[in-house]
C-alpha cells in the first residue's frame, strides 16, 4: 500500500482538483483507492457528492476504529472510496501513524471490511505546521501543485527549506506545474528557473489552466469523468502515469 | 473494493418496470440502458455438465458471464483461443469452470438477445446510494426474463437493504438456473451418457435387458453428429461406451433372447464398434501427448513430436473415414433397424432365462462374478502375467456393468459403498493394462512404422525406446498397488456387504 499526500502550503493552487482527478485515475487503473478528504473545507467530498458523516464531527472518533471504517463512503466510481473527514489535529496524527503500521487496529479493520487499499490519497489542509511534518514522514510521496508565479516559487522554496531544516527526505517531494498558461512569459520563465533550481524534484507533466477544471464545481465530478478527452483530463492522466512510475521506483 | 455484489434475482418483465420507475424513500431511480440489445450464445458441453451443475454460461460479443445457482454472476472478457475451457484467458469465469472436463468442448446450445441496464438510486445531490444491474434476456425460441443483481456501496447499507426489500416486494425470486434454461431454451433435450434405466422389482430379465439396451441406443445416436463434426474426443468415447454396455448386456445376461437372435445381435452391435477402434486408439495416444512429454527429458521430445505428428495425420484420415461411414446409408440402415427392433420389442424373441425375475437374476450374476474375482485375487502375485491381469480387468469391468445395470433395484447408499472400492481397483488395473498396451503398441510402431530418413529414425527410436523403459517402470509400480486394492476389495467387510446385498437378500426373498 502506498500513501500519497497532495499538499500545498499555499491555497487556491488546484490541490483538491488534483487529488480528485488523481484518485479517479488511480481507481480507473484498477487500484483500490481511498481518498481522505482532510481539508476542513471538504471540497473533495463535495466533488464526489458525499455528505459529511455526522459521526465525523465528534472529536475523538479515531479512538474507535469501527467509527473510522463506518465513515468511509463508496463513491460512484469503481475502486474508489472517500473518507469525508474534518479531523482534529490529534485525530489526523493518529490516522497517519495507524495507516503506516501494518499491525495497527485500523489496518486490521480495513482488511476485515474491504481487504486493503492499494493507494491512500490524502487531500491535506493548506498549512505548514507540526502536523505537516508527520504527513511528510508518513507519506511515500508528497505531490505539490505549483502555479508558475513568483509567489508560488517563493512558497515552494519555503517548503524545501522546511524539509532541509527538519532533515526530511527531499526525494519524497514531487512538484508539478499547475494552472499553466503557456502564453504568459512569466509562467515560462518561472518554470524554467524552477526546473533548473529543483531539477528532478519537478515532474514533467503539467496541468494547463482550463475552464473544464473550474467546471468541476458545477458537474460535481472529476473532469476525467465528465470530459475524458479534454486537454485537462489528458494532463491529469499524464500526471497519474508519472507519479505512479515515480512511486513504484 | 468500493462495491459489493448481492445475489441475483429473477424478475418478471412487468415487475422490472415497477422497479425501474418507483422511488425508494427519497432515492430516485435512474435507468441507463444499452442502446441496442446484443446477441448472446449459451455455451455448454454436450454432456450438459454446466446445466447439471446449476450454472449457465453466456457469451456475448464482449464478455463471458457465468450465472451460478447461488445467485452470483461472474464475468470476464470474451477472449478465447478455441472451444475448450483451457482456451479461455485467465479470469474468474475460467477459474470457476475448473471442474469441467478438459476433454469436453463448449458448444453453442442456444442463443438470444441480451440488453444490459444499470438502475441507480440517487439522493437529491445525485449521489448514488445503491444500484441494480439488470439483464433483459430473450431466448430465440424462449421467453423473456429479467435478472437483477443489486449492488451496495460502502457506507450506504440501509439503501441496499431497502433495494433488496423492494425487489422482493416486486416479486423477485432467487435465481433458479434450471428454470432459466427452460425459459431460454425450452426445446433443449437433456443428454446423459449414463441414462437412468427404470427397473421395477417385478420386471423380468427380458424386461431389464431390453430396457437397458433401449436406453443406450439413443446415446449412440446422440453422439453421431458430434463424431462427424469432431467437436471433441468424448463423443466417440461415449458412443463406444454405450455400444460396449449393450454388448455386455447381450453377453452377460445369457439366455434372455433366443440363442440365434443373441448371436445375431452381438454380431450386429460388434460390427458397429469395428470402424471406431483405430480412431479411438489414436485419440488416446494424442491425449497422452502432455503426459508422454512429462515422462521424458526434453532431449527426447523431438522424436516424440515426430511420432505424434504422424498420429495426427493418421487421425485426420481416420476421422474422415469414420465420418463417411456414419453418414453412409449402410450405417443408417443398420442402426435404424436395431433401434426399431428394441423400440417395438415385438420381434425380440424370448430365451430360456427371459422370464426369470430381474431382482433374482441380476444379483445372482453379480454374486457369481464377485466370487470369481475374489478367487482370482487370492492367486495374484509377482508371477501373474499381463494377459492374466487383463483377464482380471475384464472380469472387474463386467462386474461393474452388472452392478450398474441392476443398480436401480438396490438401496443407493449400500450400492455406492461397494462401487467405490471396485472403482479404485479398476483404476489400478486400467493403468497396468494401459502401460502394457502402450508398450506393446510402441514396440509395434518401431517395428512396423513408416520409413524415415536415418537421422529421424534414430531420433524416434531413441525417444520411443526411452518411453517404453519409463512405461515399464510405471507398470511395475502400479502392479504393486493392485495387491493392496484387492485386499480392500475382498476384505471381510466388503465381502459381507456383497453377500448381504446380492446373495443373502436373494435367499431371504
Amino acid at each position: 500500500m502506498k500513501i500519497i499526500a497532495c499538499y500545498s502550503n499555499k491555497g487556491g493552487v488546484g490541490k483538491t482538483a488534483t487529488a480528485v482527478n488523481l484518485a479517479y485515475a488511480l481507481a480507473a487503473s484498477g487500484k483500490r483507492t481511498l481518498l481522505c478528504d482532510l481539508d476542513p473545507q471538504g471540497a473533495a467530498s463535495f466533488y464526489f457528492r458525499v455528505k459529511p458523516s455526522k459521526k465525523l464531527t465528534e472529536a475523538s472518533f479515531f479512538e474507535d476504529i469501527e467509527k473510522f471504517t463506518k465513515a468511509i463512503r463508496g463513491s460512484d466510481y469503481e475502486n474508489l472510496d472517500i473518507l469525508p473527514a474534518n479531523l482534529t489535529f490529534r485525530d489526523f496524527d493518529i490516522l497517519l501513524s495507524q495507516l503506516r503500521d501494518p499491525r495497527s487496529r485500523l489496518k486490521k479493520a480495513l482488511k476485515a471490511v474491504k481487504g486493503d487499499y492499494d493507494v491512500i490519497l490524502l487531500d491535506c489542509p493548506p498549512n505548514i505546521s507540526t502536523l505537516s511534518e508527520n504527513v511528510f514522514r508518513a507519506a511515500d510521496a508528497i505531490i505539490v501543485p505549483v502555479i508558475p508565479t513568483t509567489l508560488s516559487q517563493r512558497t515552494f522554496g519555503q517548503l524545501v527549506d522546511f524539509f532541509h531544516e527538519n532533515e526530511l527526505p527531499i526525494e519524497k517531494l514531487h512538484g508539478f506545474f499547475c494552472m499553466v498558461q503557456g502564453i504568459k512569459n512569466l509562467h515560462c520563465e518561472t518554470m524554467e528557473a524552477m526546473n533548473r533550481a529543483y531539477q528532478t524534484c519537478f515532474m514533467t507533466a503539467q496541468i494547463p489552466f482550463a475552464s473544464d477544471v473550474e467546471r468541476m464545481g458545477v458537474h460535481r465530478a472529476p473532469v476525467m469523468a465528465t470530459a475524458p478527452n479534454s486537454t485537462a483530463s489528458k494532463a491529469y492522466q499524464a500526471l497519474h502515469d508519472e507519479i505512479t512510475r515515480r512511486v513504484a521506483d | 473494493m468500493t462495491q459489493f455484489e448481492n445475489n441475483c434475482y429473477y424478475l418478471s418483465a412487468h415487475a422490472a418496470c415497477v422497479l425501474t420507475t418507483d422511488f425508494i424513500g427519497k432515492l430516485a431511480p435512474v435507468l441507463t440502458a444499452d442502446a441496442m440489445a446484443a446477441p448472446f450464445t449459451v455455451l455448454d458441453c454436450f454432456d450438459q455438465s454446466l446445466r447439471r451443475s446449476g450454472r449457465l454460461l453466456l457469451e456475448t460479443g464482449r464478455s463471458f458471464e457465468l450465472l451460478r445457482s447461488d445467485g452470483r454472476v461472474l464475468a470476464q472478457p470474451a477472449e478465447r483461443r478455441g472451444q475448450f475451457i483451457a482456451d479461455f484467458q485467465e479470469g474468474p469465469v475460467k477459474q470457476a469452470l475448473a471442474d469441467i472436463s478438459p476433454l469436453r468442448s463448449l458448444l453453442a446450445i442456444g442463443s438470444g438477445d441480451l440488453r444490459r441496464a444499470v438502475l441507480a438510486f440517487l439522493d437529491d445531490d445525485h449521489k448514488t446510494y445503491c444500484r441494480a444491474y439488470l439483464h433483459f434476456l430473450t431466448g430465440t425460441d424462449g421467453t423473456a426474463v429479467v435478472l437483477v443483481t443489486p449492488q451496495g456501496l460502502l457506507g450506504y447499507d440501509k439503501a441496499l437493504v431497502a433495494l433488496n426489500l423492494r425487489i422482493g416486494a416486486c416479486g423477485g425470486t432467487a435465481l433458479n438456473i434450471g428454470q432459466l434454461y427452460i425459459n431460454l431454451l425450452p426445446d433443449r433435450v437433456a443428454y446423459a451418457a449414463k441414462p437412468d434405466v427404470i427397473l421395477k422389482t417385478d420386471d423380468t430379465a427380458f424386461d431389464a435387458a431390453t430396457a437397458i439396451i433401449s436406453a443406450y441406443i439413443p446415446v449412440i445416436r446422440a453422439n453421431e453428429a458430434g463424431i462427424i463434426a469432431d467437436h471433441d474426443t468424448e463423443f466417440l468415447h461415449d458412443y463406444r461406451v454405450a455400444l460396449r454396455k449393450i454388448r455386455s448386456v447381450l453377453s452377460l445376461l445369457k439366455g434372455v433372447y433366443p440363442e440365434n437372435q443373441t448371436a445375431d445381435l452381438k454380431a450386429r452391435f460388434a460390427a458397429l464398434m469395428v470402424p471406431t477402434g483405430r480412431l479411438r486408439d489414436i485419440d488416446v495416444y494424442l491425449l497422452q501427448t502432455p503426459q508422454y512429454h512429462d515422462l521424458l527429458p526434453k532431449l527426447f521430445h523431438g522424436g516424440l513430436d515426430t511420432m505424434f505428428g504422424m498420429f495426427a495425420a493418421e487421425r485426420k484420415a481416420e476421422k474422415a473415414r469414420l465420418a463417411r461411414h456414419l453418414r453412409g446409408k449402410k450405417y443408417a440402415q443398420a442402426i435404424t433397424d436395431l433401434a426399431g427392433l428394441f423400440d417395438a420389442r415385438s420381434m425380440l424373441g424370448r430365451g430360456p432365462n427371459a422370464d426369470l425375475g430381474a431382482a433374482d437374476y441380476g444379483p445372482a450374476l453379480i454374486w457369481k462374478r464377485y466370487r470369481k474375482i475374489c478367487g482370482f485375487a487370492q492367486r495374484i502375485g509377482p508371477e501373474t502375467t499381463d494377459a492374466e491381469m487383463h483377464a482380471l480387468r475384464i472380469h472387474c469391468k463386467k462386474l461393474r456393468y452388472l452392478m450398474e445395470f441392476f443398480g436401480p433395484l438396490f438401496p443407493m447408499p449400500d450400492f455406492k459403498s461397494l462401487i467405490k472400492p471396485l472403482k479404485h481397483l479398476q483404476e489400478n488395473l486400467g493403468l497396468v493394462n494401459d502401460y502394457s498396451v502402450q508398450q506393446a503398441s510402441l514396440q509395434g510402431f518401431l517395428r512396423d512404422g513408416p520409413e524415415w530418413a536415418t537421422g529421424v529414425k534414430l531420433e524416434v527410436a531413441q525417444s520411443v525406446g526411452a518411453l517404453i523403459a519409463v512405461l515399464q517402470r510405471r507398470q511395475f509400480e502400479e502392479r504393486g498397488k493392485i495387491v493392496e486394492s484387492f485386499a480392500q476389495f475382498r476384505n471381510p467387510q466388503t465381502q459381507k456387504a456383497f453377500r448381504d446385498l446380492f446373495h443373502e437378500r436373494r435367499d431371504k426373498k
